[in-house]
């Protein structure tokens, strides 16, 4: 261990850790194991989010008898939807965050032990709320609907994760891919406790409620996004990295600048201030600015001199998602977000469709190019199956994009019948049954794809023939 | 350093933007008891909205256009269902949606809850949000709904059924579903029948399942049932 860690502040940044002996260290700190767990769990959580997800498309799709919606409520099927995701993805991050932090602070995690506690509390209370979910044991706020004895163990959980990681870096190397990802995970626990109090008025409860959602995942998450692609882009092509931090800052720069005005593109109708409309309007349009500089970035490095990809699947997700990232938040997030638009599609399935084009290409496809990298390391895994492991990335992404343009299909047809025409919401449904049949064959395309991918990241053998540099 | 100059360039435009932001936010505050009608905020409203989230209504309903979209918007819905309907559809939606291809689950609400939840409702109903939703918007009363209640040139009684009616009942494809389309009601009832028919429906039909509709005035009724008994 100890021996390893001189090895890593001897090495560049992008030379194969190779050791003089001709073996080679996958892990170069020991601690950096306790991202394992977290990626395994985070995986299999996202087996559950989408098998429940089918039913949710099914209820959308057909009809289903009186006495199985009173037994099976349909909301309880949707909590437990929107809180896997965000409980895998949280969980992700951290694992991310644990294997990264290393590697970058040239220094072992300040306490193995602490991680795996704040494993334990985090997937505890999880599995207490989904329970707790079929009992009525709710606050009843979508996607915030985690009980408030719950939510204070889901802030001692972030405080001890805070903590450890903080400690880690007061101690070693201090990087700025370290500091914009702790400011990133700092600024996303902060958030978190203004959805936590019962507000009176509906309208500043909502008010808040997006101080979480939207400062989230057009905040806090972007600056954790950039940071954990910043570091993979330096490890997998290898060029310099003080090219890339200047990159992460003024990309951060640009995601902060617009996405915090930004958020008034949640406040047009629900009785705050005028004012908004003209603020986030501005603002969120601006949003996708930084999303094209990422992109452009991504392919900046690629054409680079001297740069080799050394690791073709991470590579294809760390492109997939820039792209995934500009599909889903650049295209179908602009799309909607001015006023004169949002007046007509606010709160139908157009939101839907970029609610999952949005989460999946930024999101789940950068914890699947964090998983890809940690992975077969933490295994001990020296090749993976370039194609399967890339069909898989196909095959996931084409399902979600067939999924959210059927559900885009569905919210145009919905707002077109119930916004324009004033028919009646029943009326615009009827019309939509038959892209929601779509939206389930996508689905379970989408299904297979992951249970491929979980299967080959978690389980497969090392792939026969030539050894890989494996980064 | 160039790290350094776009490290301030970070700061510089992430402050900028937090200033506005948290400013727009004081603003919010500053206004928000007069846009949303804060003296009316009863502690019955409070107990409603308690309700609104003990039951999960939000997981299938958007309010104010969020949550989930898998049933009806309510921000308005006191304005075309009235508390009487919606008490009704709360507590009785395995019977008002028995035809519907889409089902709501009986959430077992009390009589007391129904009532909070109504008057909830009714408070959400008159937040001023830009006149959202546009299907609801009394501005923008839509084409269809002008077509359905009698073209150009509105009648008494076409706009009071409009504005009492179509909540529940549709013409022509436009307006609700709780109620029964009403395009050849005039062959069932003649004029002074229906208008007996809203004031006390069960004096008409004693398995009438629809509320009274207490709120209309004797005008209104006979100009309603004038209007209603010509769609044959
Ligand atoms: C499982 C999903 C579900 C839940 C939970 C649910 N509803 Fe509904 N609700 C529906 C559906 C579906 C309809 C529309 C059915 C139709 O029109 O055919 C509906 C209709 C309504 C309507 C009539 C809307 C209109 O425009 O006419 C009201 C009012 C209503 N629900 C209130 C509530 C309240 C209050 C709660 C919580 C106590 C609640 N609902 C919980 C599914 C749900
Ligand atoms: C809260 C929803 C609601 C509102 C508002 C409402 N109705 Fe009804 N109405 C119903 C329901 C439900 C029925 C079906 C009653 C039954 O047969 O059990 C009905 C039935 C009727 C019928 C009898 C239809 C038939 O074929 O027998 C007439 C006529 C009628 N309503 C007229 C009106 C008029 C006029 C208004 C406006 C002043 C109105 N309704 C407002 C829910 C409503
Ligand atoms: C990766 C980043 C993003 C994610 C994960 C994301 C996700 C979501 C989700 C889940 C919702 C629905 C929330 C709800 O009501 O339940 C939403 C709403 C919305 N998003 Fe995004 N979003 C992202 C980026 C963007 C960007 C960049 C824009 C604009 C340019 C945008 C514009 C909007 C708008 C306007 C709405 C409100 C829709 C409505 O009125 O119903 N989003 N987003
Ligand atoms: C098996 C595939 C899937 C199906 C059938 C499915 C279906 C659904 C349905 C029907 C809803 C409810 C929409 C509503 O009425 O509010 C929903 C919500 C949601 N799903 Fe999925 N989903 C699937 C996969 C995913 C994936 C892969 C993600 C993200 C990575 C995701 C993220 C979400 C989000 C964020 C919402 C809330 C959207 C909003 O509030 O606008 N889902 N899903
Ligand atoms: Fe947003």
């Amino acid at each position: 261990m100890a021996e390893a860690a001189v090895l890593q502040t001897t090495m560049t940044e992008a030379a194969p850790e190779k050791v003089t002996g001709g073996e080679e260290v996958l892990v170069p700190y020991a601690s950096q194991r306790v991202a394992y767990w977290y990626f395994v769990i985070a995986l299999a959580l996202f087996v559950l989010q989408l098998l429940v997800g089918l039913w949710l498309g099914i209820s959308y799709a057909f009809t289903i008898p009186q006495n199985i919606v009173d037994a099976l409520p349909f909301g309880l099927t949707r909590a437990m939807h929107t809180n896997l995701l965000v409980l895998w993805m949280l969980l992700g991050f951290m694992g991310g965050t644990y294997y990264l932090v290393p590697e970058e602070a040239e220094r072992e995690i300040y306490s193995v032990k602490l991680a795996y506690i704040q494993l334990v509390a985090f997937v505890a209370t999880g599995v207490i709320a989904l329970v707790g979910f079929a009992f009525g044991w709710t606050q009843g706020k979508p996607i915030l609907e985690i009980p408030t004895p719950l939510d204070f163990v889901v802030v001692i959980g972030a405080l001890i994760f805070l903590f450890n990681v903080a400690m880690t870096v007061i101690k070693g190397k201090k990087t700025a891919i370290l500091g914009m990802l702790l400011g990133g995970l700092v600024f996303l626990a902060l958030l978190y406790i203004f959805g936590m109090p019962f507000y009176r008025n509906l309208t500043i409860d909502w008010f808040y409620w997006w101080w979480v959602v939207h400062l989230w995942v057009e905040g806090a998450w972007e600056l954790v996004t950039a940071a954990i692609l910043a570091f993979v882009l330096i490890k997998v092509t290898g060029v310099d990295r003080r090219v890339v931090e200047k990159y992460l800052y003024i990309e951060t720069a640009l995601f902060l600048f617009t996405g915090l005005a930004g958020t008034g593109h949640h406040y047009y109708w629900i009785g705050a201030p005028s004012t908004w409309l003209w603020i986030g309007g501005i603002f969120s349009a601006m949003e996708v600015l930084p999303i094209i500089a990422m992109v452009i970035d991504t392919f900046r490095t690629q054409r680079q001199k001297g740069v080799v990809i050394k690791d073709k699947v991470v590579w294809t997700f760390a492109v997939g998602t820039a792209v995934g990232h500009l599909i889903g938040a650049g295209v179908f997030g602009f799309a909607h977000t001015l006023p004169q638009i949002n007046y007509f599609t606010h709160g139908s399935q157009v939101t839907a469709s970029h609610g999952h084009l949005a989460f999946f290409g930024a999101y789940a496809l950068l914890n699947f190019t964090m998983f890809w990298y940690a992975m077969p390391k933490l295994r001990g895994v020296r090749k993976v199956d370039a194609t399967a492991a890339i069909s898989g990335f196909w095959i996931m992404s084409l399902a979600v994009l067939g999924l959210g343009v059927a559900m885009a299909v569905a919210g145009i047809i919905q707002t077109y019948v119930e916004r324009v025409l004033g028919q009646g919401f029943m009326v615009a449904q009827a019309n939509m049954q038959f892209w929601f049949k779509v939206v389930l064959v996508f689905g379970v395309v989408l299904i297979v794809g992951l249970l491929m991918t979980f299967w080959q990241m978690v389980f497969a053998k090392e792939a026969p023939g030539e050894q890989e540099a494996t980064v | 350093m160039v790290n350094k100059k776009a490290f301030y360039i970070f700061l510089a435009g992430t402050l900028t933007s937090l200033a506005i932001f948290l400013g727009l936010t004081w603003d919010t505050h500053r206004q928000v008891d007069a846009l949303t009608n804060a003296d009316k905020l009863s502690e019955q409203v409070v107990a409603g909205k308690r309700v609104w989230e003990k039951k999960n209504c939000n997981l299938c309903h958007t309010i104010l256009g969020f949550g989930v979209y898998y049933a009806p918007d309510v921000t308005k819905v006191h304005k075309r269902i009235g508390t009487e309907g919606i008490k009704q559809v709360v507590l009785q939606p395995e019977v008002v949606f028995k035809d519907s291809f889409r089902k709501m689950p009986n959430l077992g609400v009390t009589e007391q809850e129904a009532t909070d939840l109504a008057a909830f409702l009714e408070w959400v109903s008159k937040i001023d949000n830009h006149d959202w939703p546009p299907q609801d918007s009394e501005e923008r009363m839509s084409a269809a709904e002008r077509r359905a209640t009698g073209g150009a040139g509105l009648s008494r009684g076409a706009a009071a059924f409009q504005q009492n009616c179509i909540g529940c009942h549709s013409i022509g494809g436009a307006g609700g579903s709780i109620g029964p389309a009403l395009d050849t009601i005039g062959a069932t009832y003649d004029a002074a029948t229906v208008a007996a028919y809203i004031a006390e429906p069960t004096s008409v039909d004693p398995q009438s399942t629809m509320p009274p509709q207490t709120t209309v005035s004797d005008d209104d009724r006979s100009a309603i049932g004038e209007f209603l008994a010509k769609q044959q």
